[in-house]
């Protein structure tokens, strides 16, 4: 007993060390030596030892009539007790060398009731018990089952929780029952949400993988969190938990009738009918046409009766409300090519432009042009109507396609001007000009559908399509793949399938690409077996061009995001005895895990690139000759690199670690790998020029490999897209002066200019919406359909198939925000717009944002930006606001207006 | 061609202004600046603009890891599965990095490596020659000449040897020249006073929080301010509050919180910094002021980190008007600790702990909330804890039976602890000098009338009486 007391004193003097109980048995033991330090305790603490020692002795006497009372004046002590935020409670620390005795006493008691509040007890005691591998604790509560838990204090819970964690796996391992460890967490779980503590809430659950448990606990007040808490964790799951935690919150936004919010996770999971089922569960017609907007914002083709509803749904008004947008941004005022490039700022050197290839730069002139005036519907250029050369005549062969098929893209979205304005071309005599038209119909129609099906009528008709002229059928192929993208059409099938086996190999791809953004992420089993029918059944030679490229990736979109289910795709191509297999294998890989940020997949795309420089080395070691026929084999490592971006763009972790990576391959890797990283970069973070970003590529954009200059100036533009950034916009003028000789980069240059300033600033090419949270397929198809090509830049894009930077079309989206009254007519509101601020998991109810400016709708939201209501005047139907959002009238706000 | 130049130069121009500015002593920075641009205009046709690594720009504010190799922050700050999965998802990146690293160094063509690198740095150490003379830079013209000054009193204009690494060069740094050539071949990279390094304590005190005797509520609070939020962070977070930036110290001389401060700085593992506040008075004009913020600085630097100032009333009292400019130069040293305490830049986990026994005199702006968040009263002892001192200090004495030292905590005396040491200590030293082992209690009784004598000299004696 003294020994004991020596010990609390002891104890006592290491009250700064509270936190750390290892060092308390060290104290233990020397100060039994010592001479007692009793004194040291201050009155009421000595009081109150004496006291607890006492009732701990008449526990340990017989007379068992006294064990009630002692025990509740233990618990009294121990409930009452308040201290520091982490130091011990001066009752337990004082129980703590009596618990032994105490655990010894549990085993000998006879009395039910009385063994059930001493386990009670210990079980509390328990907790400060340094030996984290007894869960004594836990032991001790199973032993007394009690209904209230949380009068020990929050601790108390929290360190249960954890313990139930620990015993759940251990009992797992063993195979032994976890029932009652269920029991006792669902009993914890309403605890936790009465305190604010959703998180421990679900981490417990999901410890004990059964977060399907979590609806029935949830209240009005705490769904909200626990939800945005669930869905911030989807990333960073493995796989069948992520699933498991998307459909719990689904479950409970449809529970509370946040129909918007179930429909994004609807959407993220990818499941149509649960989207469907979402959608019709829709009764109020306003919910019902946001719901729309939703699901046409990611290109998802639903059916419906209600014609107003399917006119939200088949993203009919974008246009218009885009036009909307730029007359009340000012945006409307048509920019030339001179007016991005601000030549007036150019410095030019002894006449240096003349000699630069004007055909070269009427091209780019002809992109510039086209970027920058996208959607607006006029520009200064090609839809000039009384000139008498038009532009298109100014370009020459190929470029004239794209001339004329730009005009798709300047009347983007608006389906009945943009073909009346194509129509001309069509009855050109020009071969590349009526090219360029059929081209420029399926642009006109991408992202939107029209009941009259304008582009298949056009592009599907037979003489098109089977056409002699291999430059018009490309074209209409294209055109097809454009205007239907993420469409899912399955009568596509017919009409593009047979182009699969035609002799032109180009075709051939192309169809396939077009197959391929047709039906991305959809996995279709037709698609996928008639693209590796073709692969099996065609020459090794011919799968050597250039244009085969396309064919894995027609392939590989077909299962973007669907993880597993691309397994048996990659198993059959393994068949392939090609280096192509290898090729087609990683591409299909990286699309079926966009977005995921897998690290597992990462790893494996990293040592693809290891594998490399050994194979180099012991190539130049062979002979040299044969390194020139082996060329183009190694590509696969460039689309690794790209695979890594892609995957890891889904989460905001990696897609900042990735960064680093990229450094790293930088330096260690060989020109193909060193080609891909600035593309990687750029599609990391399209439209979103961070600094350290595009520092990063403006150092690369001076390379010593020109093809590495050439893509970190494409990603410049690409990390820029459609922001204006103004000092990305200088670094490029910087580079014309330095490139003005060299005319393959300044016509990446002049690209990278009109990317910058997409749209006029109002459009970007970020694959992420609605809060960074949902990837759209369509645009990573889109955008991954470029990168593809520019791995070969001099082949393609700076060749004569420039116009493949049309499929950036796709991923173009106007990143604005425009509210509607209940009528789907625009209405002006002010709202806040500022910085997102991550609130997950945060204590209160802190902002969404920060520095925040009041702006009136329309506004025009930058990356990683949100905007919310100034006032509650309105009532906004989607929970993000971002792209077309209907407002309703808030009854209580005209309440309080009148009084 | 100039149009194009001068925009793309602005911005350098401009720093380098500030960085010239910052550095205060370098007058003639701008214009030469200037100048050593313009002449490199001259150069051959194909020069790319200029690398993103210009010397001459201060870049003391990211010292540490380089912004573009900085890992993400990881939110929220509770104790929850994101936050674990969020670290864990670092992790991982992190070992995948390392593998890739690993893995091509291990390709990388072996057994040359390390030759060829042990025989680079013998040609630049050649190069270096020896010995090295110590300069100071005193400009940059360009990317590869300086103006360096050196301690023996004339300038020169050295070119810069292309192995030394730019992005340490700033005017003002102190740089190794070649014996002959005077050129710059290194650059040495402490920077900071070494008046600082001395304040930064390498041994712990030895007081703890054991032999403290009482101030339980004293200690509880400046663990909750200063040690808990380095500590747990998350705590606060969770209550969504933010932790205290700095506490004060006050109360009658004697009482402890000196002692407290060193039982802090046993106890904990920040880099802990002391000053006191007379060494911030300086003989020259802005050298206060400067040593302000270099200390924190440091503190920054080394975060987390606890800087305690002692005798904060020698630079902290209220300001008044003052002709005088050593009045002023002190006013002025306080202002930037005002800035430094709550002012524009976060200070992040930099805990200020300051002591003083004239809160009264101190500037209400320094003890405003939000500066110093905690003030913790020390009292002179009551019965128990001069009880509990008493036995602190005589633990380790050898005492006589007769020794009762109840007598004297009975005593109604206003004694601090300081002066409860004193009896002790005079007590002993009154055994001495009667040769004696042992303290009695007679010695108590005197020491007690001596100290007490002491104690109330000056005041005069019995006027409240």
């Amino acid at each position: 007993m003294a020994n004991e007391k020596e010990g609390a004193g002891a104890l006592d003097k290491g009250k700064g060390k509270a936190t750390e109980a290892p060092k308390k048995d060290d104290a233990v033991l020397k100060d039994a030596k010592g001479e007692p330090k009793e004194e040291e305790l201050s009155e009421e603490d000595q009081q109150l030892k004496s006291e607890l020692e006492m009732l701990v002795e008449r526990l340990k006497e017989f007379d068992t009539n006294l064990y009630t009372p002692a025990m509740e004046a233990i618990k009294n002590f121990i409930r009452t007790s308040t201290s520091s935020m982490t130091a011990v409670p001066k009752p337990l620390k004082f129980l703590r060398p009596h618990y032994e005795d105490l655990a010894g006493l549990y085993d000998k008691w006879a009395h039910q009731d009385q063994k059930l509040m001493l386990a009670d007890v210990l079980s509390v005691l328990g907790m400060t018990y340094s030996d984290d591998d007894r869960q004594e604790s836990l032991k001790y509560r199973l032993l007394s089952p009690s209904n209230d838990i949380g009068a020990w204090g929050h601790e108390y819970v929290r360190h249960l929780a954890l313990e139930i964690g620990t015993m759940y796996n251990k009992r797992q391992e063993k195979e032994e029952d976890t029932q009652e460890l269920s029991d006792l967490a669902l009993s914890l779980v309403p605890y936790f949400l009465r305190h604010n503590a959703e998180a421990d809430a679900v981490d417990l659950l999901s410890e004990l993988e059964m977060i399907d448990q979590l609806p029935q606990y949830l209240d009005e007040n705490t769904y909200a969190r626990a939800c945005l808490y669930m869905v911030s964790m989807v990333n960073l799951l493995p796989f069948p938990d992520d699933i498991a935690f998307l459909r719990t919150a689904h479950d409970i936004y449809r529970q509370y009738d946040k129909l918007t919010q179930a429909v994004v996770l609807a959407i993220r999971l990818n499941d149509p009918d649960l989207i469907r089922d979402d959608f019709n569960a829709a009764e109020d017609p306003l919910v019902k046409k946001q719901i729309a907007f939703i699901i046409a914002r990611q290109q998802i083709w639903l059916e419906t009766e209600d014609d107003e509803v399917a006119e939200c749904l088949n993203n009919t008004k974008l246009s218009a409300m885009f036009q909307y947008m730029a007359k009340e941004l000012n945006l409307a005022e048509p920019r030339t090519p001179d007016d991005i490039y601000k030549t007036h700022l150019e410095h030019q050197r002894g006449g240096a432009s003349s000699n630069v290839d004007s055909a070269r730069h009427n091209l780019a002139s002809t992109f510039v042009n086209a970027f920058v005036n996208a959607g607006f519907g006029q520009d200064k250029l090609v839809l000039v109507e009384d000139e008498a050369s038009p532009w298109v005549y100014k370009n020459k062969e190929l470029g004239k396609l794209s001339a004329a098929a730009s005009t798709g893209l300047l009347m983007l979205w608006d389906v009945d001007m943009g073909l009346s304005a194509i129509d001309k071309y069509t009855y050109s005599d020009e071969i590349p000009i009526r090219a360029g038209a059929h081209f420029g119909i399926g642009l006109v129609n991408s992202g939107i559908r029209s009941d009259s099906d304008p582009a298949l009528a056009l592009l599907g008709e037979q003489n098109v399509l089977d056409r002699e002229n291999a430059v018009i059928r490309m074209s209409a192929i294209m055109g097809l793949g454009l205007a239907y993208a993420g469409s899912h059409r399955t009568e596509l099938i017919d009409y593009l399938t047979p182009i699969l086996n035609d002799g032109n190999i180009q075709l051939c791809a192309l169809a396939a690409l077009s197959l391929g953004l047709i039906f991305v992420g959809s996995s279709n089993g037709d698609v996928s077996s008639a693209i590796l029918e073709t692969l099996f059944a065609r020459e090794p030679a011919e799968l050597k061009d250039k244009w085969s490229r396309f064919l894995s990736l027609g392939l590989a979109l077909l299962f973007v995001s669907r993880q597993e289910e691309a397994e048996t795709t990659i198993e059959t191509l393994k068949a392939i005895d090609h280096p192509f297999s290898k090729h087609t294998q990683v591409l299909v890989n990286a699309c079926a895990y966009a977005g995921t940020g897998n690290v597992l997949k990462i790893q494996s795309m990293l040592h693809l690139c290891n594998e490399h420089i050994d194979k180099a080395d012991k190539e130049k070691d062979k002979d040299k000759d044969s390194k020139e026929a082996k060329e183009g084999d190694d590509i696969f490592q460039a689309y690794a690199v790209l695979a890594i971006a892609l995957i890891a763009m889904g989460e905001d972790v990696g897609q900042e670690m990735v960064l680093r990576q990229f450094g790293h391959l930088m330096h260690y890797g060989e020109g193909v790998i060193r080609k891909a990283v600035p593309l990687a970069m750029g599609l990391v973070s399209a439209s979103n020029p961070q600094m350290r970003v595009y520092d990063t590529l403006s150092r690369y954009s001076h390379d010593n490999d020109n093809d590495v200059a050439l893509n970190a100036i494409f990603a410049m533009g690409l990390v820029g897209a459609g922001t204006n950034n103004a000092r990305l916009a200088q670094l490029l003028r910087s580079l014309v002066s330095y490139y003005h000789r060299d005319e393959n980069a300044l016509f990446m240059v002049r690209i990278a200019q009109g990317l910058l300033h997409m749209g006029k600033g109002a459009i970007s090419v970020n694959p992420f919406h609605t809060d960074r949270q949902v990837m759209s397929r369509v645009s990573v198809a889109g955008l991954l359909t470029v990168l593809v090509s520019l791995v070969d830049a001099k082949s393609f894009v700076l060749s004569d198939a420039h116009y493949l930077l049309f499929f950036l079309v796709p991923a173009m989206h106007p990143r604005f925000l425009v509210t509607l009254d209940e009528e789907l007519k625009p209405l002006a509101v002010n709202v806040r717009v500022g910085q997102a601020v991550d609130i997950v998991g945060q204590a209160g109810r802190p902002k969404t944002i920060t520095g925040w400016q009041t702006q009136s709708t329309p506004v025009l939201l930058a990356y990683g930006e949100r905007a919310e209501l100034e006032d509650e005047q309105y009532i906004a139907l989607n929970s993000s606001m971002e792209g077309l959002v209907i407002l309703k009238k808030n009854p209580e706000w005209q309440a309080e207006q009148d009084s | 061609m100039v149009p194009a130049r001068s925009e793309h130069e602005q911005p350098q121009l401009i720093r380098g202004l500030q960085g010239n500015a910052q550095s205060g002593l370098n007058q003639g920075g701008p214009p030469g600046d200037k100048d050593g641009k313009d002449g490199k205009k001259d150069k051959p046709k194909y020069e790319p603009p200029p690398p993103p690594p210009r010397p001459g720009r201060k870049k003391r504010r990211q010292q540490g890891p380089d912004a573009t190799s900085k890992l993400p922050t990881v939110y929220p700050n509770a104790r929850c599965k994101l936050k674990m999965l969020r670290m864990e998802r670092i992790k991982d990146h992190l070992l995948l990095e390392e593998e890739f690293v690993q893995n091509q160094e291990a390709l990388k063509p072996t057994g040359t490596t390390d030759d060829r690198a042990a025989e680079e740095r013998m040609r630049v150490d050649d190069m270096r020659g020896s010995p090295m003379g110590v300069g100071n830079l005193e400009e940059m013209i360009d990317d590869d000449h300086a103006i360096v000054s050196s301690a023996t009193g004339p300038e020169y204009y050295v070119s810069i040897m292309s192995f030394v690494d730019k992005d340490l060069l700033e005017p003002n740094a102190t740089v190794l020249l070649h014996h002959k050539s005077v050129s710059i071949v290194g650059v040495l990279t402490e920077a900071s006073d070494p008046l600082i390094t001395v304040m930064k304590l390498d041994k712990a005190p030895t007081e703890s929080y054991a032999d403290i005797g009482g101030l339980e509520q004293q200690i509880q609070e400046v663990r909750e301010a200063v040690e808990i939020p380095l500590l747990h962070p998350e705590l606060y977070e969770e209550m969504g509050i933010k932790p205290p930036k700095g506490v004060i110290l006050y109360g009658s001389p004697g009482t402890g919180k000196t002692l407290l401060a060193k039982a802090v700085a046993n106890q904990t593992s920040a880099t802990f910094l002391r000053i006191v506040g007379s060494e911030l008075i300086q003989k020259y004009l802005g050298d206060g002021p400067r040593l302000v913020r270099q200390i924190f600085q440091v503190a920054a630097e080394h975060a987390p980190s606890i800087v305690f100032i002692d005798e904060i009333d020698a630079i902290g009292t209220k300001r008044y008007e003052s002709t005088s400019g050593g009045e002023r130069e002190i006013q002025r040293t306080m202002l930037e600790l005002l800035n430094q305490l709550d002012g524009f830049d976060d200070r992040g986990d930099v805990k200020v702990v300051m002591a003083t026994n004239k809160i009264e005199t101190l500037d209400p702006a320094l003890i405003r909330p939000g500066r110093i968040d905690r003030k913790i009263l020390f009292e002179n002892p009551d019965q128990n804890t001069k009880r509990k001192i008493f036995t602190l200090h005589t633990s380790k004495m050898s005492l006589a039976e007769d020794v009762e030292l109840d007598e004297f905590i009975s005593q109604k005396d206003d004694l601090s602890g300081a002066d409860i040491k004193a009896i002790c200590t005079e007590a002993g030293l009154l055994a001495l000098r009667e040769r004696r082992m042992r303290v009695q209690m007679a010695d108590f009784r005197s020491a007690r009338e001596r100290v007490l004598k002491t104690k109330t000299e000056g005041e005069p004696e019995g006027l409240y009486l």
